[in-house]
């Protein structure tokens, strides 16, 4: 197991430090530097001059590059280029809530995902085919929502209609209610866009699985129902619905970026659109890093769970 | 000989190449789902792009005594705040959105056909080059790839275009290349080395041809996928910008007025929404047709 995480972590560094080169130069992309957008045309050279040395900007590139990546490994981005304040620590601010949001829509879509995929794939096995198909296509039509737009849809009705949940205010967690009224209506927008693909990848995967011998044996020693859905179907059919899951992630960082500007979530998202609009070009860099780091890492955890559950492979 | 794994593609004489295709074209169809996405597409396609000679009202146009009137025969989708009808706008927003479809579709299918090729075909240092390539790009979420590249090439059509293809292109390569791979491995790539067969022969005319059911396939979804990435960078602003119509920024202005005048937001909404539906309806209708084996 060690062996392969080594493994594994050395093949990821040259994917990493690509990643960072490639943030670092495509910033550098931008005509100008960065201080003709912060001084504009008010400033005179030397102001500039002053500010292009404070920001560092004043060493020749391939030194600005390594200082870069040595403040990285310290998890230190410098300051934003508009507030002067430590990016590092604004990040660290956003990260919990993004956090606690998309784990809270991985746990919600895989809970409800393999319920339905797994009761499709039961009326797909029992010849209920209108059941089968019924839940088919809701997961297609859900799954094609712009999520922006069922969003809106999901304001629309229970916010301003019903008035049941709220879609803005602030985000406190020291009232857990509070908080999860707040962050219900992001929830389900987020985990309806999930909740499609894993469940179609359950349904396929228990589909093939209730077919097996195994299954068959198991019935004819009388094992109850719930018993052979738990023990014997969802355990085999585990590790499609992982991998799918896992793989779902980018589409779900891509989701809470939008979702947190609609419900005006204090996450990285938010901070990522501010700092677009504000032209921090260095805060942008740096969360749209954070977030690549973000995805790798799942994506490698994803792999490590498949391995490690996965009894054919071998260390 | 490749007809047993894609018979309406291609087949081993040039003459009868034409025909299969047709055929193709004949099973979308006749295929159920192919024909509701054609019967959806076909319409929106010509709507959008006939829209500049139908009796439409100027999308741009405002007219403030009829600010935020709701859906009515002469305003199918109602107006917005300075009084613009947003069926025109939405009209002219769709056009948008089936260009940058189109075009992204268009530049990751063939860029994906190139590179992913070379890289499977070749293999070597290049392919490994190319993946490593690859492999960085894919280390970001899509649309956040996207947001980057838009935050450095600006906001407008073009940057939009080049942003998505960017994020896009990689999935198609590396598509194409596990294609490559799986159909070089074939006997009858085997079989024409054997007489001697030229580099670019076995490419053009037995391996490419091989993969291009799939790539459709995934042409489609990217098309699809682009259209929503669109529509979700104009929608947090960084796309297309106003007062130029698009259905990601008309969303962004109806979210405002959501509780006085709900149509600004939802009606364009579901346009796009149409829209994806009737692609993966598309494609869906392709796979089927392409590929023998799904065969109901």
């Amino acid at each position: 197991m060690a062996d392969y995480l080594l493994k594994k972590a050395a093949q990821l560094i040259p994917t990493i430090l690509g990643v960072v080169t490639l943030v670092f130069f495509a910033i550098r992309l931008i005509p100008g530097d960065s201080t003709s957008y912060m001084a504009g045309d008010n400033l005179s050279g030397e102001a500039v001059d002053a500010l292009r040395e404070r920001m560092g900007l004043d060493v020749p590139v391939w030194q600005q590059y390594l200082d870069y990546l040595l403040g990285i490994l310290k998890f230190d981005f410098g300051t934003t280029m508009v507030s002067g304040l430590p990016i590092g620590q604004l990040i660290m601010e956003a990260l919990p809530v993004t956090f606690m949001i998309a784990f809270l829509t991985v746990l919600i879509a895989c809970l409800i995902a393999v319920t339905l995929g797994t009761i499709a794939a039961f009326s797909a096995h029992k010849g209920k085919k209108l059941i089968d198909q019924v839940l088919t296509w809701i997961a297609m039509l859900v799954d094609l929502m712009p999520s922006f737009w069922m969003a809106l849809l999901m304001m629309l009705v229970f916010t301003l209609s019903l008035g049941w949940l709220p879609a803005s205010g602030p985000i406190d967690f020291s009232d857990p209610v509070g908080l999860l009224q707040r962050i219900a209506l992001p929830l389900i927008v987020l985990s309806l866009g999930q909740i499609a693909t894993i469940a179609r990848i359950t349904r396929t995967s228990v589909l093939e699985v209730l077919n097996e011998d195994y299954i068959r044996t198991a019935r004819a020693f009388g094992t109850p129902q719930l018993l052979v859905v738990f023990r014997h179907a969802l355990k085999n059919a585990a590790m499609p619905i992982i991998t799918v899951a896992g793989l779902g992630f980018g589409n779900l960082l891509n989701g809470t970026v939008i979702t947190e500007f609609i419900f005006s979530i204090p996450g990285i998202g938010t901070l990522l659109i501010g700092g677009i609009n504000s032209r921090d070009y260095s805060l942008v860099q740096s969360v749209i890093l954070v977030y690549s780091f973000l995805f790798i890492l799942v994506n490698m955890m994803t792999d490590l769970i498949y391995k490690y559950f996965d009894p054919r492979v071998k260390f | 000989m490749q007809n047993g794994m894609d018979g309406s593609i291609t087949t081993s004489k040039g003459i009868s190449l034409p025909r299969p295709k047709l055929r193709a074209l004949q099973k979308i169809l006749r295929n159920r789902q192919g024909l509701v996405a054609v019967l959806i597409l076909l319409p929106m396609i010509a709507f959008a792009f006939l829209a500049p000679v139908l009796p439409l009202q100027d999308p741009l146009k405002s007219n403030i005594t009829a600010s935020l009137q709701p859906p009515s025969t002469d305003n199918l989708f109602g107006t917005d705040k300075l009084g613009r009808d947003i069926f025109s706008r939405t009209v002219s927003g769709m056009q948008t959105s089936m260009m940058v479809g189109i075009i992204v579709a268009t530049i990751t299918l063939c860029g994906g056909l190139l590179i992913g090729s070379v890289s499977g075909f070749f293999g070597g240092r290049m392919d490994r080059f190319i993946m490593g390539i690859v492999d960085i790009f894919l280390s970001f979420p899509s649309l956040l790839l996207a947001i980057g590249m838009v935050a450095i090439f600006g906001a407008g059509m073009l940057p939009v275009i080049i942003a998505i293809s960017i994020a896009d292109l990689p999935r198609a390569i590396r598509l194409q290349r596990s294609l490559v791979l799986s159909v070089k491995s074939g006997a009858f790539i085997d079989a024409a080395r054997m007489v001697s067969a030229p580099t670019h022969w076995l490419l053009f005319r037995h391996i490419i041809p091989n993969t291009l059911a799939p790539m459709l396939v995934a042409a489609s979804i990217t098309a699809a996928n682009a259209i929503l990435t669109e529509a979700s960078l104009s929608f947090l602003g960084l796309g297309i910008t106003p007062p130029e119509p698009s259905l990601g920024n008309i969303i962004r202005e109806g979210q405002m007025y959501l509780q006085e005048a709900w149509w600004i937001s939802t009606l364009p909404g579901l346009v796009i929404f149409a829209i994806a539906i009737s692609l993966h309806l598309l494609s869906d209708g392709i796979r089927e047709v392409l590929d023998p084996r799904s065969k109901r």
